[in-house]
């Protein structure tokens, strides 16, 4: 499938990008555009102005993916409230690994040539808060 | 201040009723510390940033029943933007006096209550700083501030 997004991306499209190729497509295609105009005809917009995968609300795009896309797993909410936190910072939810997370993504973005080499840089970054997550999940009862 | 900048717009027009989405809007533009030039028009000097908050939050004014444009623009002269910047910098200042106030006042609390204001007054100069886009002389005398309280509770610990 194909998808966009913004270029210079951050946290929430960092995220969302990782979400996409680790939960919804195995094999995606990303394009990333400086003008809403420029979005292929066949491609899934995310996290730009007037799309479903967008902020909605009190909600990043991180968070409509994860409702989009029904996806319910412990960890990826919590997840979910870092990326919140990081990039809207509302305090909403109580997220103190948010203000780690904003630099380490930062700081990536300045040694990464373009969007794609920094995807390549930042996936790891959230399959380790995955895993992370779920061992603290772990001891809770399947229901 | 040296040459002009540019500033990120919001101008917006929401329905009185309902008045859900009015204060919505109206708390997250505080939270931006935006300048507000006249009745539904805000700006913020211009990055990335501001200009994708902004955009956001343009969204979510069309969402409400609204009425919303971006636009990018730079005042028409140097003293015009520097009244701006000063009005933006002043209200930050008001933000940080009060984390100082907060600061002193702990510091002849016990210990229980030192511990609570500290970790509250990291939050809230963190929150301050996000907004604090002209920092005003306050912002280093609150950072400091803060700094003492934790030395004080550091201390105490042994």
């Amino acid at each position: 499938m194909k998808w966009a997004t913004r270029r210079h991306c951050h946290v929430d499209r960092t995220a969302c990008a990782w979400l996409i190729q680790r939960f919804v497509d195995p094999d995606p295609e990303f394009r990333f555009v400086d003008d809403p105009d420029d979005v292929p005809a066949d491609a899934t917009a995310f996290d730009m102005r007037g799309v479903a995968l967008g902020h909605h609300g009190d909600r990043c795009s991180f968070e409509s993916f994860l409702r989009t896309y029904d996806l319910t797993e412990p960890a990826l909410q919590d997840i979910g409230r870092i990326v919140h936190e990081a990039d809207i910072g509302d305090d909403l939810y109580d997220a103190p690994e948010a203000p780690g997370l904003d630099v380490l993504i930062r700081g990536a973005s300045m040694v990464a040539a373009d969007d794609e080499q920094l995807l390549a840089l930042t996936g790891p970054l959230f399959d380790g808060l995955l895993e992370y997550f779920r061992r603290s999940h772990l001891h809770e009862v399947e229901t | 201040m040296t040459g002009r900048l540019d500033w990120v717009l919001l101008a917006y027009r929401l329905p009185r009723e309902p008045s859900g989405p009015r204060v919505t809007v109206w708390r997250k533009l505080r939270r931006l510390g935006v300048a507000q030039l006249v009745d539904g028009l805000v700006a913020l000097p211009a990055d990335a940033r501001t200009r994708e908050q902004l955009e956001w939050l343009a969204d979510e004014v069309v969402d409400g029943g609204g009425e919303a444009t971006i636009w990018v623009a730079s005042p028409g002269t140097a003293a015009q933007e520097r009244v701006l910047a000063a009005g933006m910098s002043k209200r930050v200042a008001a933000e940080y006096r009060t984390i100082i106030a907060d600061a002193a006042r702990a510091a002849g609390a016990g210990e229980t209550e030192r511990r609570r204001t500290l970790a509250r007054l990291r939050r809230q100069l963190r929150r301050v700083g996000s907004r604090d886009y002209f920092p005003p002389a306050e912002r280093a005398e609150a950072r400091d501030a803060v700094e003492r309280l934790a030395a004080q509770v550091i201390e105490a610990t042994g």
